[in-house]
């Protein structure tokens, strides 16, 4: 089956200064990638640069069988990569259906499914981006990104901040969403545990390079090395 | 006494109406890409012009010149979004500032030249001249035309902005770019259009302003602060506080020339600073 997202010989940072450091790596459709790693090695601007929002120094993306390379923000979004941003970016001034609608794309993810998966999103839909709580906003962010129908869901730290019967909560959603929607999903996670437990795959990341690629149960099973590459709690 | 109170309250909100007509799409567009114009009184002239010519040499009515100077100014404006203005969003802000300083140059040249230095004079059709008395206050008709002209098109921009999924869009884009765009909105094309509408309505309040604001080649420079003060004082990337600045604006500065000739446009200066002190991010609360 040919690769859903081919990253190859990828360097990158914002202006001059250089973050990723040649980033290689490939998904299929329906794999599910752990992306872990300490504060500030570049995982989330790994993310930022697979939409098109920082300076690519050199290297390529493909995704669908389509360039990306070069590509503005928005036509990756359209080419099937559903971005999930960290600290959950909402708009201030759209209520909750308006980030759903104002984005939606054709697709089983319409309306109706979205408020299926979060009920709590229906009673919350004429609330604005700012009225909501941290859950509530990640529960958007993330809807946000699955109405417009995605093939490659990207989540920058879903749980980031959040109480811990909430990240339950969500991690179980999630979870759903690989298993049994069988999307494709990118996960960033200062949890590391939790990340590696709803996923098949793990890149381990420091100072902007892959220094770890293994199968999520190896790393969930060797913790001396787990806690060596990313410090765990 | 009161009559003359009523009356300045009256012409200060038909220049408000103007002031904001012309500064509320620099309002949407510096929200939407924090890029500093301070050519955006050009397509107010240009609008003007456009307008005087039409009725002056072709004896058009005024009133039919009004869609032709909306839709030529805007179209003057997509143009120059699209060849020149879109290089420089990435730009320093004093690239910005000298860059669009030298746009408004050209721009009272080029004026210069095809039309010459005088004050263009408006063609009023009879029923818009003179006066009507309203308990004993008497209202000019072209003021009170213009005061209901630009509340219907106030109603518009809200409903546009706050009803159609084009008006969603602007507004996520304005609050946060980068998640827009990565989200699959074209904030490019969403900015060309706004840039096209507000340079449209600038053009539009130009020709309206005509009678009011007077048109001559130095329009732009004349008026730059005052459309900027709209921006500032309103808050970026609103509808509302830019209609609530410039009606203040347009209030104070009647009042003010009225009883304190002497203080000229002062008072206003001094009206921007304690306002600005009072809220900082502008009336609409946004970043400015």
């Amino acid at each position: 089956m040919a690769d859903l997202l081919k990253i190859e010989g990828l360097c990158s940072g914002y202006g001059q200064a250089r973050v990723l450091d040649n980033i290689s790596f490939s998904m299929r459709a329906g794999e599910s990638l752990a992306l872990l790693g300490r504060n500030g090695v570049g995982k989330s601007t790994l993310m930022r640069t697979l939409m098109g929002l920082t300076v690519r120094h050199s290297g390529s993306v493909r995704f669908a069988g389509i360039d990306l390379s070069n590509a503005p923000p928005h036509r990756r979004a359209r080419a099937g990569l559903g971005w999930v941003p960290q600290e959950r970016a909402m708009f201030p001034s759209l209520t909750v259906e308006e980030h759903l609608t104002t984005v939606a794309r054709d697709g089983p993810w319409n309306l109706a499914a979205i408020y299926d998966v979060f009920p709590r999103l229906r009673e919350r839909r004429s609330n604005l981006g700012n009225q909501l709580s941290g859950g509530e906003q990640q529960m958007v962010a993330i809807a946000r990104a699955l109405v417009t129908n995605p093939r490659l869901l990207l989540l920058d730290e879903p749980m980031e901040g959040l109480a811990p019967i909430i990240v339950q909560e969500l991690a179980a959603v999630v979870g759903r969403l690989i298993r049994e929607a069988g999307l494709s999903v990118i996960v960033v996670e200062q949890h590391a545990r939790l990340a590696l437990s709803m996923t098949a795959r793990a890149i381990v990341l420091n100072r902007g390079q892959i220094v770890h690629e293994s199968s999520s149960q190896e790393l969930l099973d060797d913790g001396a090395k787990l806690g060596r590459l990313v410090a765990v709690a | 006494m009161a009559s003359n109170i009523l009356g300045i309250l009256f012409d200060g909100l038909a220049y408000g109406s103007l002031l904001f007509l012309i500064g509320v799409g620099l309002s949407i567009t510096m929200g939407l890409m924090n890029f500093i114009n301070l050519a955006h009184g050009t397509f107010a002239m240009a609008g003007g012009y456009i307008s005087a010519s039409l009725s002056q040499k072709s004896g058009m009515p005024f009133l039919a010149t009004l869609p032709v100077a909306f839709v030529g100014a805007g179209l003057f404006g997509l143009v120059a979004e699209r060849l020149l203005f879109r290089r420089l969003y990435k730009a320093p802000h004093l690239d910005q500032v000298l860059f669009t300083f030298g746009f408004v140059l050209s721009s009272i040249a080029a004026a210069h030249y095809f039309f010459g230095a005088g004050q263009q004079m408006g063609v009023m059709p009879s029923f818009l001249q003179g006066q009507i008395r309203v308990y004993g206050i008497d209202l000019g008709r072209y003021r009170l035309l213009l005061i209901a002209f630009v509340g219907l098109i106030t109603l518009a921009l809200h409903l546009i902005l706050s009803k159609t999924r084009f008006g969603a869009q602007v507004r996520a884009a304005v609050d946060n770019q980068d998640a827009a765009a990565g989200l699959g909105i074209n904030v490019g094309l969403i900015f060309s259009l706004c840039f096209a509408l507000g340079t449209g309505l600038a053009g539009l309040g130009g020709a309206l302003g005509i009678e009011v604001l007077g048109l001559d080649p130095g329009f732009p420079l004349k008026y730059m602060v005052y459309f900027l003060l709209v921006v500032v004082v309103g808050g970026a990337g609103t509808i509302r506080g830019p209609l609530i600045a410039a009606m203040i604006l347009g209030v104070f500065d009647v009042a003010g020339k009225y009883y304190v000739p002497q203080a000229g446009a002062f008072i206003i200066y001094v009206l921007m600073i304690v306002l600005l002190l009072a809220f900082p991010t502008g009336l609409g609360g946004k970043r400015a």
